[in-house]
């Protein structure tokens, strides 16, 4: 009865924007993304790059609750980054990682096919 | 900004290849990415599937939401899907979403006119595109032996004077809006083992315990060699990361006998495919998707002014 409908889950409506960013107020070099009708798919990996940068202090991500269509992600950094500056450094590097695996596995492919 | 980069190089190894089936190693690159695919191969890789049946004529023992149901998930072969449009981001057509462009029309005709039960299957479906057609399962090296399986998937059967007329639109669309549109039948990967007999322990053992060792494992993960007598690992795959090994050691009261580590960055894939989309080019679909999500997600030009707050230049702005 009072369940979303299903296209909920990934269709952003009209007037929401996808991705908004709140800074915190008490902490210096720490914002809030919250990232609309996406979930743990884009949340974990987002997270996991976020970890691997050396100016980063804190990454986290949560559903607030499984029924809304929407994760927040909390960075916090040292003063020689910015939280945008290490979310944008996050999307780019997982962006140049995903070409390499595409180029690796379409070598691999044609490499096992040509041998038949 | 200070051009430092944190990507990763990952590796792929494939073990196995065929049309529906691709069996292959990632290494170097983490569980979030391994979870990432897996889980857009499966709900966010786009196919096609019919989405609207008006039926003309039902008279069979099924009604007409039932077969409706049943055309939908009948996997559609679906090479265009990554290049189509979805329905709603249509501008061609006048709205109903049914124009060339995002839809894909069938129709369907069965009436049983002889005494035989008419099996009406989706090799009866006929298209209006030829390269979106129902899968075709049948192996092409066997065909002579079983002509069962030629037939198709059977959507209804019909009796004498039964009839069953209907049209059908297949659109894009992805299985997290509805299963249907799934392409995936099984995506699982697995953290490679790494398993380490301490030999000098080995010695130890008697011929019974060594066997007592080899059989408590559930799945033929060590053998025991016949001629040098040794416990051997067989096949490290097999082990399903029960610990029932590793009990059977610690109750024997020689524990650090067998260690099994998972390995944190080395994935065996198993990727099965409906027949929508061919095993490999799901792989790579999937990672165009995920691609496209990341694109999506990436902070807009505005945003950055608004970060002058933060990072040196702003604490020094602030005095700090």
């Amino acid at each position: 009865m009072n369940a979303p409908d299903r296209y909920e889950r990934f269709v952003v409506p009209e007037g929401t924007k996808k991705v908004s960013y709140e800074r915190d107020t008490k902490i210096i070099n720490a914002a809030s993304f919250t990232i609309e009708r996406e979930d743990h798919t884009i949340g974990n990996i987002v997270r996991m790059q976020l970890h691997r940068d050396g100016n980063v202090l804190f990454a986290g991500y949560k559903l607030p609750h499984p029924l809304q269509y929407k994760i927040i992600v909390r960075v916090h950094t040292t003063s020689q980054s910015s939280p945008m500056q290490a979310y944008n450094l996050a999307i780019n590097d997982l962006d140049k990682e995903l070409d390499h695996l595409k180029a690796v596995f379409e070598a691999e492919v044609a490499r096992v096919s040509g041998e038949y | 900004m200070d051009g430092a980069s944190y990507q990763r190089f990952p590796k792929v190894k494939i073990r196995e290849l065929k049309d529906d089936y691709v069996k292959f190693e990632l290494r170097e690159t983490d569980a979030s990415m391994a979870n990432a695919l897996r889980r857009v191969m499966i709900a966010e890789v786009p196919t096609i599937a019919i989405d609207l049946v008006e039926i003309e004529v039902n008279s069979s023992v099924l009604n007409d939401e039932f077969i409706a149901h049943r055309l939908g998930l009948i996997p559609l072969t679906s090479e265009r899907a990554m290049s189509m449009r979805f329905s709603r981001d249509c501008d061609a057509c006048d709205g109903d979403g049914q124009c060339e462009f995002c839809s894909v029309e069938f129709h369907l005709r069965a009436k049983c006119i002889n005494d035989q039960t008419l099996d009406v299957t989706s090799k009866d479906l006929y298209s209006s595109d030829h390269t979106v057609v129902p899968v075709d399962f049948s192996d092409p090296g066997s065909g002579f032996e079983n002509p069962e399986d030629q037939r198709g998937i059977t959507i209804v059967k019909l009796r004498k004077g039964q009839e069953l007329r209907l049209r059908a639109i297949a659109r894009k669309g992805i299985g997290k809006d509805h299963a249907k549109w799934s392409p995936a039948a099984t995506v699982t990967f697995m953290y490679e083992p790494e398993i380490h007999i301490n030999e000098e322990m080995m010695e130890t053992l008697s011929l019974e315990e060594k066997t007592s060792v080899v059989e408590s494992s559930p799945t033929k993960v060590f053998a025991l060699n016949p001629q040098t007598q040794q416990v051997e690992v067989v096949d490290p795959e097999a082990y399903t990361y029960d610990d029932e090994v590793l009990k059977k050691v610690e109750a024997m009261g020689k524990p650090g006998l067998i260690e099994i580590y998972a390995k944190e960055d080395s994935f065996i894939f198993t990727v099965e495919s409906t027949g929508a989309v061919k095993a490999s080019q799901l792989v790579i679909n999937a990672i165009d998707v995920l691609k496209q999500k990341l694109d999506a997600v990436r902070l807009l030009e505005d945003t950055v002014e608004a970060d002058d707050q933060f990072g040196e230049l702003g604490a020094h702005m602030r005095g700090g």
